[in-house]
């Protein structure tokens, strides 16, 4: 089922989507602190609010171009995960009923993938990121890249 | 209906936790008539409420509680081990019930025959069983071998209402609360820092004035977060009692120190291991009446769990006066496993080898269990304490008992962490675990085998560095002195360099949320008095 509004950004040149519903605010970049033991795809933690927030580069987590910073933050709702997602751009914000088709995604990450007048855009499945992102870290040892 | 449901959920438990305590205080002293009273009252308002909200299968299995109590307070009944089973059946299955409430399902275990069987019961024929030989008859209606009575005779209790002048306040209202308490602390010492560079008197006074009320804040409200120890009491003595009937073993169970406030958050997270270190000392460290008979022990052990308070640091003891570890033959166990090698076996004190049923992979050797009774799972138990700040120490007289000292943190909160660099990396270590600072010239550092190790106090301490624990490139020590601080691992100090120490720090410790609370290593994270974000490390699951 498609969201009832859904936010629209870029990444390594590809359009995303993700349920409006899920994000707690789009951030300007800020300062980041490295953390022992993170991989390579954690820019860090930054501090949303008094949450102690995880930063990932999104395009380097899904195997995209990552573009340095600056870019926006997609900070998700804190009851959802504490994590922000670093985004080449945000595009625009639509209710579904912009949506003119769907097909379904074609692995775990991605939900369908949806008509709308930006063109084709590719909505992620934010349960199956944050899992994915959290098997990572529970399966490696606590290494960090150099 | 459903705003009343949080309510009758909360105020439903308090009950059955008044119906647990009292049943266990009961076998202690059976004709104790204000704890008879109680139970009955437990029972009848729990009746009431789930009948308002209509909840028919608790009102059901909550009359015949009441009436079953009824009997006992007529004296038509006597308070018995058959008695308590079923009023302890009968929590369970409320409980269950209300979890199936909470969870909006239907109900997953009916009271089947449950109010028959009450309603039916009459006590077994009274066996002259177990008594020792010689041992006079009770003047009292005994309680039953293998029940684990408390130590203290239990005062009838009722739950605390709004009308004794409290509240109800949900927890995460509490933990916002906290957080914000945490963050204006954080924040002050922002202003501090911009005070001094704006050199203004007024604006530092201030500060200095915001600062005192901020700790006065602070104060209060971590005293909000603070709970008796009794909250999870309760599981102990039904832990113990049921072990104990199990095994067939005659335990006191005596429990002190209830009345102590401790940090809600470190309680839940005690509840396991606690559990577990009793388990063990019911299920292996205490031996069955007749052996402790030919020992000259009387035939009933006791098992004590002692909490007290000292400044802001809390001790726990479980001690047993069962029989006891040998710690010759858990180092010979060690090497058995090949947990350790015969030379360190060698250099390791009787406290050392006490220790060494910590670590991962020697509690599941069967021998070791054979041979000391100990150890299983202990190394989930010593992990969960020192992520909580504190720190496990094991002592034991063969043939006397064991005693385990569980010195943690009375509010997880806050700790005060060892700041250090690693590489890019600030990390925080609690200094709980910092047995001490050392720093080594190059010179002192000694290579046995593969390991570089230095000497301290005449022992011989093996290095690691901390960068490469974590992946980082090795330091530089351009001045020929390497920063190390002492930790404890596996049962033996060992010394962890880093690339400098940049001091202590009062930390507000913050959990990670999704997905940062699923690494291992990690116990949290704070923030600096600059805004800077520091991770804290927990070395048992690091090293």
């Amino acid at each position: 089922m498609i969201p009832e509004r859904l936010i629209l950004f870029t990444l390594g040149g590809e359009e995303l989507a993700l349920s409006l519903q899920q994000i707690g605010e789009v951030m300007e970049p800020q300062r980041s602190y490295p953390f022992a033991g993170a991989p390579a795809h954690y820019l860090g933690l930054i501090n949303f609010h008094g949450n102690l927030t995880a930063l990932v580069d999104l395009a380097l987590y899904l195997g995209l171009k990552s573009r340095p910073l600056p870019g926006k933050l997609l900070v998700l709702d804190p009851r959802l995960a504490h994590l922000a997602l670093k985004v080449d751009a945000v595009s625009a914000i639509i209710a579904s009923d912009l949506v003119t088709g769907e097909e379904p995604g074609d692995g775990p990450l991605t939900e369908a993938y949806l008509e709308t007048p930006r063109g084709r855009v590719r909505l992620l499945q934010l349960e199956a990121l944050i899992s994915g992102l959290e098997e990572g870290l529970s399966q490696s040892p606590p290494r960090m890249q150099s | 209906m459903s705003q009343y449901k949080s309510l009758f959920l909360s105020e439903s438990r308090e009950y059955l936790k008044t119906i647990a305590d009292q049943v266990v205080a009961l076998e202690q002293s059976p004709v104790e008539r204000s704890a008879v009273d109680a139970l009955f009252r437990g029972a009848h308002s729990l009746k009431g409420m789930a009948a308002s909200m209509e909840y028919g299968d608790v009102v059901v299995v909550a009359h015949s509680m009441e009436d079953l109590m009824a009997r006992v307070r007529e004296g038509a009944l006597s308070f018995e081990a058959g008695v308590a089973d079923l009023l302890l059946e009968g929590v369970d299955l409320i409980d269950a019930m209300l979890s199936d409430v909470e969870a909006d399902r239907e109900c997953t275990r009916p009271p089947g025959d449950f109010a028959e069987r009450l309603r039916g019961y009459t006590p077994a024929p009274a066996k002259q069983q177990g008594a020792p030989a010689g041992e006079p008859p009770a003047e009292h209606p005994a309680p039953q071998a293998g029940t684990a009575p408390a130590a203290e005779p239990e005062k009838a209790k009722e739950p605390a209402g709004e009308a004794s002048g409290t509240v109800r306040v949900h927890t995460e209202l509490l933990d916002h609360l906290i957080n914000l308490t945490g963050e204006l602390i954080t924040n002050k010492h922002r202003l501090l820092n911009v005070a001094q560079e704006v050199a203004s008197p007024a604006l530092n006074d201030a500060v200095s004035e915001t600062g005192k009320l901020l700790r006065a804040l602070h104060d209060e409200v971590m005293k909000v977060r603070l709970m008796p120890f009794e909250a999870i009491c309760d599981r102990f003595q039904r832990s113990v009692r049921s072990l104990a009937k199990k095994s067939g073993k005659e335990i006191n169970f005596e429990l002190s120190g209830r009345e102590i406030g401790m940090d809600r958050g470190m309680l839940e997270q005690l509840v396991d291991p606690l559990n577990h270190i009793l388990r063990n000392a019911v299920d292996h460290g205490m031996e069955e009446s007749a052996e402790r008979a030919t020992q000259g022990k009387p035939p009933r052990g006791t098992v004590r769990l002692t909490v007290s308070r000292d400044r802001d640091r809390i001790s726990i003891q479980v001690s047993d006066d069962g029989r006891g570890m040998e710690p010759q033959k858990m180092i010979e166990a060690a090497i058995a496993k090949g947990v350790i090698t015969p030379e360190e076996g060698a250099l390791l004190s009787p406290r050392q080898a006490l220790m060494l049923s910590c670590i991962p992979g020697f509690s599941t050797a069967k021998v070791v269990t054979d041979i000391s009774g100990r150890g299983v799972g202990m190394d989930a138990v010593n992990a969960a304490i020192q992520k909580l700040g504190g720190t496990l120490v094991i002592e034991s007289e063969p043939g006397q008992g064991s005693t385990f000292t569980l010195r943690l943190p009375m509010i997880i909160a806050i700790i005060h962490g060892l700041v250090v660099q690693c590489g890019r990396v600030k990390a925080a270590v609690p200094v709980t675990a910092v047995l001490r600072t050392v720093e080594l010239a190059r010179h002192e550092i000694e290579t046995m085998g593969k390991r570089q190790m230095f000497q301290l106090e005449g022992e011989a301490i093996p290095l690691l560095s901390l960068n490469r624990i974590l992946g980082l490139p090795l330091g530089r020590f351009p001045s020929g002195i390497l920063p190390l601080f002492v930790t404890e691992a596996k049962g033996r100090r060992v010394g962890i360099v880093v690339d400098r120490f940049l001091g202590q720090h009062e930390l507000f410790v913050k959990p990670f949320g999704r997905p940062l609370c699923k690494m291992a290593g990690l116990a949290g994270g704070a923030t600096l008095g600059d805004g800077e974000i520091v991770t804290i490390l927990d070395l048992a699951g690091l090293l």
